[in-house]
């Protein structure tokens, strides 16, 4: 019962975190200088009509106060209408069902590619030699503090343009994904094997793992079968910070590598104050959020029984 | 999203990369006998610019004739020396008042759809294009003095203008006006952004928004604007490539054969490379320009307009930012505009530039040399966007010119919207921008004082701009009905925005097309100045 009422208030919860976003995004759209109108249908290069003009203000409500077309926009979506989209003139629906597969698929890629990496390193290199531990530390720290901009133009540069052992855009199959999941990966590898290797080398201390090696395990055994399942709650932990990190990320990967996306979706609807696009995506990526954050709580519940009493 | 279909796309281009890079080893060399080939793909890498909808009457983005040519035919077709020939239009007539255009049309036509080309779906397409409700960014200010039209016959249709527009016919050939299914206007209008049907030499096939654009050969294409008979290719692709860097690389690494918008950093080295070519071709309309704005101080001042053209050395300026690969413009329309009219008086003169600011008054200097007069300063504001590195190179090499002469120019960076906003209100001195139109109209859109954007009305005049002379010489050559006497008033029209220097003409923006050498037959679309590829094929 009282997990029940936990995810009850959560969800109350998650829907005020769902309007706030919404408010917070139409009024920054809103109030940021520029006549949507003249964003729609203007433009270098663009002659439109008084006429047009006329069309895209009365078509879109964009000649009403400013309450009001905030009113028309939260009770569309309250209905479950997400509303079509200025620039593309489709359902927001569509548009962001046409470029979700690539950010998810690209997300996973990243996500597993960057948690690899990160335990990987932090197994091979906690409580070890002093030098090989200064070296990772080095190397996640270059990767977490790099911005991902440059470090997809480096990687670009190397290993496509270079080497010419991957294909610079996307949309090519499963070669194309790999520089872009390492663009996404590498800065959270940095941060999450730091992050592992400290919290394996408290677990190391730690009498169960004395034990384990009195029992005669090997090192290995130890490190991976004992110290890693404990060592991982941190990473948990830091689930909303990489979730964060890959749909950041995102935007600035898919520009890079040509590839389809929730991303620059986004970038592209920002620029022409496509007001349903940009409602549409920042709703899904809270969403996201909330239901991410949500799952982590009652999967702390699992881990430690001792919370639910807290709850 | 894998598919099995996707998996053998890779197995194909890879092993398309491996044929490119045997290529590369013994470049073939070209014109060697052997006719054009029949089959294949070619893949175009484009720049980041890609279309909101491929419904060209929905469109004003500078890509559109790349992307849409290949799907849809226009009325006229402009050759490279700027006269208009037959197209989907076979003959045509204009009335001596200038307000009543008769178009035959061509027969056999028939569009993708296999709906039938007649003059009832010219009428639509013009309805389509002035419609408020298909928001036409830019076709429907192209034809605004259209009124309507009456079908003839079957052949046969009579276009009625509201007031004479002897740039008609020619932004009729542009793809931003070019015909689409009559039959898809008619029962499914709201389709047409993102599933095009025209009667082009390719049909649309698929479209990853974000990635690029599949079109496949029209076997049944027989009216093309060169050569009778369907495309060589068999499929063409469109890639949309955001970065400069990327964009080359993919074409020396064989992902693309052809790149539009090449970086002008590496035309030199595509011109070394010999498994690659190069071509490019300048934009017909207004010339890359900076405006000076003629509605306040300090520009209201002729003189001081005309002092700072020739302060700035345009020439060093455009092969400092183009690395020489840019014309510097000779006037107010580019050469490859019909009546552009050649001129002088652009020239580098710092000493003419000092002389005609002391006359406008501009006589004592301040400690740091701007020129000063009744205790202010000569100064004046900049808009950059910062959006397009090299606009703001441009802005920068400006100012350091204008300084030397004694003009301080502050350089402000703000968004896009911000700009564009400023602009419209006259709430600047200084910005920079092109129009790209295969018409001498484009004077008349710039600097025509009824465009001048006012509560009621945007227009294009940017500089604002007000004078009687030019406004009268506009709207006559708007009205002539006789090409000769249209070709002289525009001269005089050009020769007159020289003295009134609203701008400062700087460069005539080229298309930059690099391809690998198996590529052939690349044609342009002289109207816009964009490369096409109805007639191309791959060795």
């Amino acid at each position: 019962m009282t997990t029940l009422r936990f995810i009850g208030w959560r969800l109350l919860a998650g829907a005020g975190v769902l309007w706030g976003a919404a408010t917070l995004t139409f009024l920054v759209v809103h109030f940021t200088p520029g006549d949507p109108a003249e964003a729609v249908v203007g433009g270098e290069g663009a002659a439109p009509t008084p006429e047009v003009l006329a069309q895209v203000r009365a078509e879109y409500g964009l000649d009403l106060p400013w309450y009001q077309q905030y009113a028309a926009h939260l009770w569309r979506i309250v209905r479950g209408d997400f509303g079509t989209s200025y620039r593309l003139h489709t359902p927001v629906t569509q548009a962001i069902g046409e470029q979700a597969a690539a950010t998810v698929e690209l997300a996973l890629a990243g996500a597993a590619t960057g948690l690899t990496l990160a335990v990987a390193v932090a197994l091979a290199t906690a409580r070890r030699r002093r030098w090989l531990r200064g070296l990772a530390s080095a190397a996640e720290l270059v990767a977490a503090s790099t911005p991902t901009f440059w470090l997809g133009i480096v990687l670009l540069t190397v290993f496509s343009f270079g080497l010419r052992l991957f294909p610079a855009t996307g949309g090519q199959g499963p070669a194309s994904l790999v520089l872009p999941a390492l663009c996404l990966a590498l800065p959270i590898a940095g941060v999450l094997g730091h992050v592992l290797r400290e919290s394996l080398e408290e677990v190391l201390d730690e009498p169960f793992i004395v034990s384990a090696r009195a029992r005669g395990l090997g090192d290995a055994a130890v490190r991976v079968r004992h110290a890693l399942r404990h060592a991982m709650t941190p990473l948990v932990t830091m689930t909303g910070y990489w979730v964060g990190a890959l749909l950041g990320g995102a935007v600035v990967t898919e520009t890079l590598f040509t590839r389809q996306g929730i991303g620059r979706l986004l970038v592209s609807a920002v620029n022409a104050k496509d007001l349903p696009v940009v409602l549409g995506v920042v709703l899904l990526s809270a969403l996201v959020y909330v239901v991410v954050n949500l799952v982590v709580d009652l999967l702390y519940l699992a881990i430690d029984p001792r919370l639910k009493e807290a709850a | 999203m894998l598919t099995r279909s996707t998996t053998l796309l890779v197995a194909a281009l890879l092993a398309a990369t491996l044929t490119a890079c045997g290529t590369n080893a013994a470049p073939t060399t070209t014109g060697g006998g052997t006719g054009p080939k029949s089959g294949g793909t070619l893949v175009l890498g484009e720049n980041a610019d890609e279309p909101a909808c491929l419904d060209p009457h929905q469109l004003s983005t500078t890509n559109t004739t790349v992307v849409g040519r290949p799907i849809f035919d226009s009325l006229l077709r402009q050759d490279a020396d700027g006269t208009l020939k037959p197209w989907l239009a076979s003959a045509w007539q204009v009335s001596a008042d200038g307000l009543t255009y008769t178009f035959t049309l061509r027969e056999g036509v028939r569009f993708h759809d296999g709906s039938a080309w007649d003059a009832e779906a010219l009428k639509l397409n013009l309805e389509h294009m002035r419609a408020p409700a298909t928001k036409s960014p830019l076709a429907a200010a192209y034809i605004a003095p259209y009124e309507d039209a009456k079908v003839v016959d079957e052949r046969t249709l009579e276009v009625r203008l509201a007031s004479p527009y002897s740039a008609f016919l020619n932004v009729l050939a542009q793809s931003y006006l070019a015909m689409i299914s009559p039959k898809q206007l008619k029962e499914d209008p709201a389709s047409t952004c993102e599933h095009p049907v025209g009667s082009g030499p390719f049909v649309f096939d698929a479209w990853a928004k974000g990635q690029g654009i599949t079109y496949r050969r029209n076997p049944d294409y027989a009216w093309g604007p060169t050569r009778t008979g369907p495309a060589h290719l068999e499929r063409l692709e469109i890639r949309f490539l955001a970065e400069d860097a990327t964009r080359y690389n993919a074409l020396l690494a064989g992902e693309v054969d052809v790149i539009d918008n090449t970086p002008p950093a590496s035309v030199e080295d595509v011109k070394a490379n010999p498994a690659l070519a190069f071509t490019s071709l300048d934009r017909p309309g207004h010339p890359f320009s900076v405006w000076l704005n003629t509605g306040r101080a300090p520009f209201s001042d002729v003189k001081v307009r005309q002092a700072l053209t020739r302060a700035v050395d345009r020439k060093a300026i455009i092969d400092s930012v183009s690395f020489g690969r840019w014309t510097v413009a000779t006037g107010f329309l580019t050469p490859s505009t019909p009546d552009h009219a050649d001129a002088g008086g652009l020239a580098h003169d710092p000493a003419e530039a000092a002389r005609l600011l002391d006359e406008a008054g501009w006589r004592e200097k301040g400690a740091d040399g701007i020129r000063v007069k009744d205790g202010e300063r000569l100064t004046a504001t900049a808009l950059d966007t910062g959006v397009n590195p090299q606009n703001t190179q441009i802005l920068v090499q400006t100012q350091a010119a204008a300084a030397k002469a004694g003009i301080e120019i502050k350089i402000e960076n703000v968004p896009a919207q911000v700009s564009s906003e400023r602009t419209a209100k006259g709430d600047f001195d200084v910005s920079v921008g092109i129009w790209t139109t295969n018409t001498a109209d484009v004077l008349w859109i710039q600097y025509a004082s009824g465009n001048i954007t006012t509560s009621e009305r945007r227009g294009q005049n940017t500089t604002r701009l007000d004078d009687d002379k030019l406004d009268d010489l506009l709207e006559r050559a708007r009205a002539s009905t006789d090409a000769a006497g249209r070709a002289a008033i525009y001269g005089e029209a050009q020769a007159r925005l020289l003295g009134l220097a609203p701008a400062i003409p700087l460069y005539d923006r080229p298309s930059l097309v690099s391809s690998s050498t198996k590529v052939h037959g690349l044609t342009w679309d002289h109207a816009y100045g964009a490369v096409t590829f109805q007639d191309a094929w791959v060795s």
